[in-house]
């Protein structure tokens, strides 16, 4: 599903809608390039969990840690070369552990990750401001609920 | 003797303290049962402290630090390893590796069958070795493996024995391998490494002056890939 948004804070409105679906062991990978919106839209996914501490870039940390309604573990692999960096992270743990993962750069360890992720690729839209998020569903866990995610993000989106 | 041990390959977090007469006191935090995200790093040094304090025991008593090296969870392992090695260095005392499947085979010593630890590795995988029992203890009797569960289940259709499988992967993973025949399922009493194990294991080698130098101990890594990252943006 294709759905368009016209300012930053309307990306993290839907991203928070988002957030307030998911549970425990759900993995989120982001895609998109420099500026497109991958902090903003994790920051709105944050909002979602309940989550009131702010929410910076992990590019440096790699991955940050937030408490809220389910932990959240925001993690940025861009800095990341080998599948070796994502073990050593504890990655698998992340995920399995009972939190919510959330991937920038997600495309890069998409092959590697477990089957069942969502994918929210953000794109710039045709004017300024304008982004283009694309959001698909990978595993059966994610595609069983197809449905619901798409009456959580349709609703008052543009 | 004064020996400290620390066991985090699990959920679980274990401290132990023991003398020479055997286990003194211990701490055992988390588990299958205790959902959410564990919480290793939070746990351990306020265990020892409380382990410290209950058994009125000054750190600067303790002669040697035991530790389970794994193979088991990652973040888990960083902090106990991290944290003994940590211990040792400021103390001046040696350490005792263990590796942790070895932990959980060892209660089962008195089985008339193969022991099979397995660890839950996540991403539908188990860390696992195959022991034989042998007077006074067990004995390895292949390399500590990472593999599918269908993958143990193979080997232990291959070797057509008896086997008694312990372990929180073993527990994880119970309905595959209850279809295996001649296995027989440890309960949750044996889903961590057990820490009168890691006494027992450690006090023996300590005897033996069998130690290691803080900086010559690592967990077992078994999980390793050369494979790079891919940067395929298609929009580039």
């Amino acid at each position: 599903m294709k759905i368009a948004t016209e300012s930053a804070e309307e990306t993290r409105a839907l991203a928070a809608r988002l957030g307030a679906l998911l549970g425990p062991g759900d993995l989120v990978l982001l895609v998109g390039d420099l500026g497109a919106g991958k902090t903003a839209f994790t920051q709105g996914l944050a909002r979602g969990l309940g989550v009131t501490d702010p929410v910076t870039s992990p590019t440096f940390t790699i991955v940050q840690e937030y408490a809220g309604r389910l932990p959240l573990a925001h993690v940025d692999v861009y800095r990341l070369d080998r599948v070796q960096d994502l073990h050593d992270l504890g990655f698998d743990e992340l995920v399995d552990d009972g939190r919510v993962t959330v991937v920038e750069w997600g495309d890069r360890v998409a092959q590697v990750v477990p089957t069942d992720h969502l994918v929210v690729r953000i794109e710039l839209g045709d004017a300024e401001n304008v982004r283009v998020l694309e959001v698909s569903c990978h595993g059966p866990r994610w595609r069983a609920r197809h449905e619901a995610l798409e009456r959580a993000l349709g609703d008052g989106a543009g | 003797m004064l020996l400290l041990g620390i066991e985090t390959a699990t959920r679980r977090v274990g401290v132990v303290l023991a003398s020479d007469e055997g286990v003194l006191g211990r701490v055992e935090l988390g588990g299958l049962a205790d959902a959410g995200a564990p919480r290793h790093a939070e746990r351990l040094v306020p265990a020892i402290q409380y382990a410290c304090a209950q058994l009125d025991l000054g750190l600067d008593r303790v002669s040697a630090i035991a530790v389970g090296v794994g193979p088991g969870m990652f973040t888990g392992l960083r902090v106990g390893v991290t944290t003994a090695k940590a211990l040792a260095q400021a103390l001046r005392v040696p350490m005792i590796p263990v590796p942790s499947l070895d932990l959980l085979a060892y209660p089962l010593r008195y089985a008339r069958s193969l022991v099979v630890p397995a660890i839950d590795a996540r991403r539908n995988e188990v860390y696992y070795a195959l022991y034989r029992t042998v007077p006074g203890g067990v004995q390895r009797a292949s390399d500590y493996e990472i593999g599918t569960p269908d993958d143990l289940v193979a080997e232990l259709e291959a070797r057509g024995e008896e086997a008694l499988l312990c372990g929180d992967g073993a527990l994880r993973f119970a309905s595959t391998f209850r279809r295996v025949e001649h296995v027989e399922l440890a309960g949750p009493a044996h889903a961590a490494p057990s820490l009168p194990a890691l006494v027992e294991l450690a006090a023996a080698r300590y005897q033996r002056e069998e130690f290691c130098a803080a900086d010559d101990v690592l967990p077992l890594y078994l999980r390793k890939s050369d494979a790079e990252l891919a940067w395929d943006r298609k929009d580039g």
